[in-house]
């Protein structure tokens, strides 16, 4: 009853939410757009880096190779054979890339996704130069804001239907165990390799088709705005602010940020790198487990008191 | 034999932690692994276990040779361990741990069958209470108990206990003993590496005896522990020569 209940209350929400671009000016539906962004690669980067505890700082690599997929094909192929191509070579890049760096840990591992990123865009900005002698590439197809809003809508329906599934499956477990301790989920019999690997393509799968799916929403791409590390960074940033320990946790990081980035970035563009850093460090140093941690404590608090509040009430007059 | 382990060796750097060292155990048996400390008793459970991986020799599990194997499938061969210093997943409640060993061990379970079950393995070493319950929030006692529901969820034939038994009050003793004694009519194999000798003399049918990583005794543990070479090795020259 519960259950069906709940299920009713997400499916009014997504339909309301599918209804948004006719209700919205422009700049709200561009606003919108920009954000459900962030939640599908924010819950998708939570997918893996919450589970498995890996700072990945590939995000950019993802969606740039989505976004410049598509920037590279769309003259010769319809659109959503390039969101395919995005699709493939998404989950070759990111099974290569799994089974080469997920043997490092740490450090090493955040460095290396930071690297990646960069090298893709060097490499890109000299094959565009040296190679086809274009620099920037236009992506003009009938693929208004609106339908890039909807199909972000069903990625992020969909990242979260895959977080929700995960939690109810082995899978889901190993890599919540890994994150944990990694020896023991050894002994426990997990294949930790193979477990981080595929929670790593599913992940990065999201990220390419973001960035695919967002290409159209640029016009103008060039190597330097499809790999743009700030991507990475925000996305990290808006986790650890809505903390992973709930599926929904990201959201209260994304909602906030986005919403200061627009304030910000119409004024004072360079604050809100500035303000970036400045959320970091509050994280760091006062909200480990984030907002959704807050939000947890302040719950559990309110429910001590009301439950002292019946108590006392409770207790007759003059006991004391 | 149900574990042959033959010639096995391991070098870290220049120090041969384990040399050539060779043992057998049958089901049932409870076979004691002792020594001094540094004699290469954990190195040997980390090569059988396949936490790390030895330099030279084999291990046959039931007749097939694991050496090369990882470690998670020598785990779902039914080759299980605990650590010395306990490990659980610090920030999950424990029957996490314990799912996930009933999940992915010899007879990998769906996870809508995989509480049920970890909840009962819990249950038979009175931990059922405690499931809910983060490492922290466990005593000693307790954490050694849970790290052993993770160990035999996953359906272990040979089980290494890397001195399981340490550390314990007289009481607790003779609980971890029974329980040891139990896996062994289960038809488990122990290997024991223990330092607490009333658990070795009475759990015990047969004790392996290591030095500087190798054997110098083998037999019944009355008979072993009254070995000039072992007490020599435990104590030094001057008090094994006797009286």
């Amino acid at each position: 009853m519960r259950a069906s209940l709940a299920v009713t209350a997400l499916a009014v929400l997504v339909a309301a939410l599918a209804a948004v671009p006719w209700l919205v000016s422009d700049y709200g539906l561009g606003f919108i757009t920009n954000l459900m962004c962030y939640v599908v690669l924010t819950v998708a980067w939570a997918l893996f880096s919450g589970t498995t505890r890996y700072v990945s700082l590939a995000t950019a690599a993802f969606f740039g190779l989505g976004a410049y997929t598509v920037a590279m094909l769309i003259k010769e192929v319809p659109i959503y054979a390039t969101f395919g191509a995005a699709l493939v070579l998404g989950t070759l890049v990111a099974a290569l890339v799994g089974l080469a760096t997920l043997r490092i840990s740490g450090m090493f591992f955040v460095i290396f996704g930071f690297g990646l990123s960069e090298l893709a865009r060097e490499l890109l900005v000299w094959w565009e130069i040296n190679r086809t002698h274009t620099m920037g590439r236009y992506v003009f197809v009938s693929f208004d804001t609106t339908m890039i809003y909807e199909h972000l809508l069903g990625l992020a329906v969909l990242v979260f239907l895959v977080g929700w599934l995960l939690r109810r499956t082995r899978l889901g477990v190993a890599l919540l165990v890994i994150g944990d301790d990694e020896t023991m989920a050894r002994q426990a019999g997990v294949n930790v390799p193979l477990a981080k690997v595929t929670m790593f393509v599913v992940s990065s799968v999201f990220m390419t088709i973001v960035g695919a799916v967002m290409a159209p929403r640029f016009g103008y791409l060039t190597p330097n705005i499809a790999f743009n590390p700030m991507i990475s960074f925000q996305v990290v940033i808006m986790a650890l602010l809505g903390g992973m320990q709930r599926l929904w946790g990201p959201l209260l990081g994304v909602i906030p940020l986005i919403v200061l980035s627009e304030l910000l970035q119409i004024r004072f563009p360079f604050w809100y790198s500035v303000f970036l850093g400045l959320v970091f460090m509050v994280i760091v140093y006062f909200l480990p487990r984030g907002v959704t941690g807050l939000v947890e404590d302040g719950w559990e608090l309110l429910r001590r008191l009301s439950l002292r509040a019946r108590l006392l009430r409770r207790q007759p007059s003059g006991a004391r | 034999m149900l574990l042959e382990v033959d010639g096995l060796t391991k070098a870290f750097g220049g120090l041969l932690a384990v040399s050539d060292m060779s043992l057998a155990v049958s089901p049932g048996e409870v076979l004691g692994l002792i020594g001094p400390n540094g004699s290469g008793k954990t190195t040997l459970l980390n090569l059988i276990a396949g936490t790390i991986r030895s330099d030279a020799g084999t291990i046959r599990m039931d007749g097939e040779d694991v050496t090369r194997l990882p470690n998670h499938l020598r785990v779902r061969r039914r080759i299980n361990r605990t650590f010395q210093l306990v490990r659980m997943p610090p920030n999950l409640p424990a029957i996490v741990g314990v799912m996930a060993g009933v999940m992915y061990g010899a007879e990998p379970k769906r996870y809508k069958d995989a509480e049920y079950e970890a909840a009962g393995i819990l249950g038979e070493l009175n931990l059922l209470l405690k499931a809910g319950h983060r490492l922290d929030q466990l005593t000693y006692i307790e954490q050694k108990r849970v790290e052993l529901a993770r160990a035999l969820a996953t359906g272990p034939r040979v089980l290494l206990l890397d001195e399981w038994l340490s550390g314990l009050s007289p009481g607790e003793l003779e609980g971890g003993m029974s329980v040891v004694w139990s896996l062994a009519a289960q038809g488990i194999a122990v290997i024991l590496v223990e330092h607490v000798m009333t658990a070795v003399r009475a759990l015990c049918s047969r004790v392996v005896v290591m030095n500087a990583g190798v054997k110098i005794a083998e037999g019944p543990p009355a008979e072993v522990l009254r070995d000039a070479e072992v007490i020599r090795a435990y104590l030094g020259d001057d008090d094994a020569r006797g009286p």
